[in-house]
């Protein structure tokens, strides 16, 4: 179970499976056999889906589903890395752990205590465009732990003592997952601040160790009152529930909690990049060197989006994929290809200016510019030719597989997640039940259009690892 | 104050209104109620007359089907040639039935799936998760994937150097530089589990020759026993597994010896210099998952450092701040078990967060617990245990570990209510008998010129065997 709550807790970086897109049911090949097996061939599936407002402005989301007796909440509030003032770089991380510490009628650990004591377990993340609280727990506590997360919506303790502790934990998670490890900050860290070009894209989202020390208790009222109002969150509840009851609870226990004032409105836009970018660090803990490429993507929600995210699946996703047959069958170059659209999250679960990402660990006999001209011969074939229709089939049968198995986990974070993306950036959850339809669209020729456009050269930034020099040996 | 009596007054004038004015922005807690009951999904087992054994598991809401093949075959298997098995594993996926690992992911990437190929200390998996429409055709294909692999010697070279770059990759982590040499502590340099990490020497030793004959010793279907998980026609399922596994030979017998761990005390200082954290290791040998005692160690791992309430959590991260993701577990091994507890604390505080871990066994030792404490990782427990058994790769998790430890047939329906049976009492005694400070292993991976000498000064450490390595 999860012991740790941040930055990393959760993506695994990479390991985490992009949510993605259905395609038209297909009829099952065989005739359907009698009744009580039947169903085993029926592959429908439909979230449910209800969505409210309250008067306050906190958007409600709750999908009910009985087939185990738990309950799984999320809260997602509408700010991420990019909002974080500057001199404050980390700040909306550190501020996350203070939402564990205690509110007004939960003093320190009580909030643990109860969501364990009760059988569940908790964490939150923090990520570009939100940060996000959630638990599963026995549907018997429900009510409890929405009263417990309405407390801190409404009055957290932000105390001196423990900021300053989890000001230690965090730097610590810093060192644990970063500073301490071979290629910890490359590609998830590194590569975005040197690729953006707007700061609110580009500076450090773990956060600089001194802007963590600068970090007060004022910044932390400031940034509480600014950003944790209802009208930017985002609560979701799915699982073993009555929508009715639970409702009427919400209502209760948030309804009374104050709008905030509108938001600042901040322009994370990036230019049109018009020339490659370069990189390099040296990594005095690792043994091998190691490459990441990062393109900037096309905007959230546009043709060509959908176009990308069948592009990622083309030439990254799986032992299928194109860059694996070029760099890792072929080339021998290294042992694995990985990355995908937003590192810290997936295709759906972001707002603003992303990169796709490809990243290789090889071996040190293997230059730069072998590795970069495998890779580019392997782009420009999706940049040149049309793929085939049964390629794209096949990348959107693997896109719905990866949806159905971020839905139908056994504490339904996927889903959860899912829906509060779709309210808090798109105001519209049910299209859970329309995720397809984007992918539908996709053709070779937009493929290869979008391919033209976006995996130019010129559109990319290339950041190397190299080992450290012979009179060097730190590391960045 | 005001509030309080507010509601008081409110609440004895209006019953009615009570629930939902005590819990707006209330000061009082919702109770909890009754949890309503959980039941594990209905399962269906038979076995082929090679030995081979299958259950069935009809279970979740989306329209896939999870399979998952396991095999009695991994580093146990290993003799001296330590990760013959993952080279094995990792040629299994390079090609099978005449297709080409390339022809071979595009065919099951058609079906919304992949092979992965797993190989663990004590046994193996082929596993993949597809359309529920495409299921009975990707039991075709992992049947060549375990049957028929090509072992082709032509990817022979590249896959056994992208296994040599892995464990270099591996070798610069602090977390597996401290699993390494805790493990050969542990279990010594004479049993697979005492060798978590081949040399590359020793990578570079082994041939085509030596995977077949691995793949030979070891792979059979008297070994093996195919789950599949999710929304499938079982009859067709049935029908599938007959045909492509019917006629694999049975294989040769496991007969794999285990072996229990050791204990200390032994400290080892592992030089990193310049690591701003420390990376430890602190574990006993304990009794394996089937003996009486292991829902008490199970009720004593969570409350002292396996969940996030537990006592060396709340002390070392919540209230000193000098770790991050501290954590502990029992690992079950054939032979018996360990207990480990494991953290990356800050370099300056690695002495004192040592005195705290000792203190904390101490405490748990000396006090018996309080029961609301007690009650509360017992809940928590209980809870974990649903939301492990909520989904196709958990159900098959729960089920292949019975199954692997030959428990009996009700394990996982006992595992609840021996687990709220283990009294407060126990927990303690599980300390005191089966962590004793005085027989401790420690691996600390960190800067030496920093800790040494503090950690050297603990009096707990004054009879252990000290090791002193500079980093491999």
């Amino acid at each position: 179970m999860t012991h740790s709550r941040g930055l990393v807790a959760l993506c695994g970086t990479f390991l985490l499976a992009a949510c993605q897109p259905s395609q038209p049911v297909s009829e099952p090949e065989t005739a359907a056999p009698e009744a009580g097996i039947e169903a085993s061939h029926d592959t429908s599936f439909q979230v449910d889906v209800s969505y409210y407002q309250l008067d306050n402005g906190l958007r409600v989301v709750l999908s009910e589903d009985h087939s185990v007796p738990t309950a799984t909440v999320g809260v997602y509030y509408g700010v991420g890395f990019r909002n974080e003032p500057e001199g404050r770089t980390g700040f909306a991380h550190l501020f996350e752990h203070l939402m564990f510490q205690g509110s007004a009628n939960l003093p320190h650990g009580a909030f643990d205590d109860l969501i364990y004591g009760s059988g569940g377990v908790n964490n939150g993340s923090t990520r570009y465009d939100f940060t996000n609280y959630y638990e599963v727990v026995p549907s018997n506590a429900l009510q409890a732990i929405l009263w417990a997360e309405s407390d801190r919506m409404a009055s957290p303790n932000l105390d001196e003592a423990q900021l300053d502790n989890q000001r230690e934990v965090v730097r610590n998670e810093v060192f644990v997952n970063v500073i301490n490890q071979p290629y910890g900050g490359w590609i998830w860290i590194d590569l975005p601040m040197i690729a953006n070009e707007n700061w609110h894209n580009a500076h450090n989202f773990y956060g600089d160790l001194s802007d963590l020390d600068a970090a007060s208790l004022a910044d932390a009222q400031g940034f509480f009152d600014r950003f944790y109002a209802p009208n930017n969150a985002v609560l979701v509840v799915a699982g073993d529930i009555d929508k009715g009851e639970t409702l009427a609870w919400i209502q209760d226990m948030f309804g009374p909690i104050p709008a905030g004032a509108p938001l600042p409105e901040i322009d994370t836009s990036e230019p049109r990049q018009e020339a490659e970018k370069f990189g390099f660090q040296e990594d005095a803990l690792a043994n091998q060197p190691a490459l990441a490429v990062g393109y900037h993507m096309p905007d959230r929600g546009t043709p060509e989006y959908y176009a990308m995210a069948v592009l990622d699946q083309l030439l990254l996703q799986g032992d299928d994929s194109l860059l694996t047959a070029s760099l890792v069958n072929e080339e021998g170059y290294a042992s694995g290809v990985f990355g995908g659209i937003n590192l810290l999250g997936n295709t759906f679960n972001y707002d603003g200016p992303m990169l796709w990402t490809v990243g290789l660990i090889h071996d040190s006999e293997f230059t730069v510019s072998e590795v970069m001209g495998t890779l580019d011969t392997t782009i420009e074939s999706v940049r040149t030719s049309l793929v085939s229709e049964a390629d794209v089939e096949r990348a959107r049968t693997k896109l719905l597989a990866d949806f159905y198995s971020t839905v139908d986990s056994g504490t339904r974070f996927g889903l959860v997640d899912l829906l509060a993306a779709f309210a808090l950036f798109d105001d519209d959850p049910a299209r859970i039940n329309r995720i397809t339809e984007g992918f539908e669209q996709v053709t070779p020729e937009l493929i290869r259009a979008t391919a033209e456009e976006y995996l130019r050269p010129t559109n990319r930034t290339v950041l190397e690892v190299r080992l450290p020099s012979e009179d060097a040996g730190s590391n960045e | 104050m005001m509030t309080t009596i507010f509601r008081a007054a409110l609440a004895a004038a209006s019953l009615t209104l009570l629930p939902a004015i005590a819990a707006a922005q209330g000061s009082v807690q919702p109770p909890i109620g009754e949890p309503r009951p959980f039941h594990l999904p209905e399962t269906r087992s038979f076995s082929l007359d090679n030995g081979l054994d299958v259950t069935f598991i009809p279970y979740g809401l989306a329209p896939t089907t999870r399979i998952s093949i396991q095999i009695r075959a991994g580093n146990i298997d290993d003799g001296d040639q330590t990760w013959i098995a993952d080279l094995t594993g990792a040629m299994m996926e390079e090609g099978s039935g005449g297709r080409s690992k390339e022809e071979l992911a595009t065919a099951i990437a058609a079906m919304g799936g992949s092979v992965n190929v797993g190989i663990g200390w004590n046994s193996s998996g082929v596993s993949t998760n597809v359309l529920s429409q495409y299921s009975a055709d990707a039991i075709g294909l992992l049947a060549d994937v375990v049957r028929r692999p090509d072992f082709d010697a032509g990817e022979f070279d590249r896959v056994r150097q992208n296994l040599i770059r892995d464990v270099d990759i591996q070798r610069a982590e602090p977390g597996a530089i401290a699993t390494e040499a805790y493990r050969r502590i542990l279990f010594g340099d004479g049993h697979p589990y005492g060798r978590s990490l081949p040399t590359e020497d020793q990578l570079r030793s082994y041939t085509m020759e030596d995977v077949r004959a691995f793949y030979r010793s070891n792979f059979g279907a008297g070994r093996t026993r195919i789950y599949v998980a999710g929304r499938f026609n079982e009859d067709e399922m049935e029908a599938a597994i007959r045909s492509a596994f019917g006629d694999w030979a049975r294989g040769e017998a496991d007969e794999a010896q285990g072996t229990q761990a050791r204990h200390g005390p032994i400290v080892q200082l592992i030089d990193r210099p310049g690591a701003p954290q420390t990376t430890l290791r602190l574990g006993f040998p304990v009794m394996g998952i089937d003996a009486p005692d292991a829902p008490a160690m199970t009720v004593m791992n969570a409350m002292l450092g396996g969940s996030f309430t537990s006592r060396l959590t709340r002390n070392l991260r919540e209230d000193k701040g000098y770790t991050y993701s501290p954590g502990s577990g029992v690992t079950w091994t054939r032979g018996g078990g360990f207990w480990t507890f494991n953290a990356d604390v800050t370099a300056a505080e690695t002495a004192p967060a040592l005195r705290e871990t000792f203190a904390e066994v101490r405490r748990l030792q000396d006090e018996t617990p309080g029961s609301t404490e007690a009650d509360s990782i017992r809940n928590w427990l209980a809870g974990v245990f649903v939301l492990q058994n909520a989904s196709t790769g958990g159900l098959i998790g729960q089920l292949a570990n019975r199954d692997f430890w030959g428990l009996p047939e009700d394990y996982l329906d006992t595992y609840v209510p021996n687990i709220l049976a283990v009294s407060d009492a126990e927990i303690s005694r599980i300390a005191t008998d089966y962590l004793p400070l005085d027989q401790m292993v420690l691996v600390l991976v960190g800067d030496l010129s920093l800790i040494a000498d503090d950690v050297r000064a603990l009096p707990e450490l004054q009879d252990a065997h000290f090791i002193t390595s500079a980093e491999e």
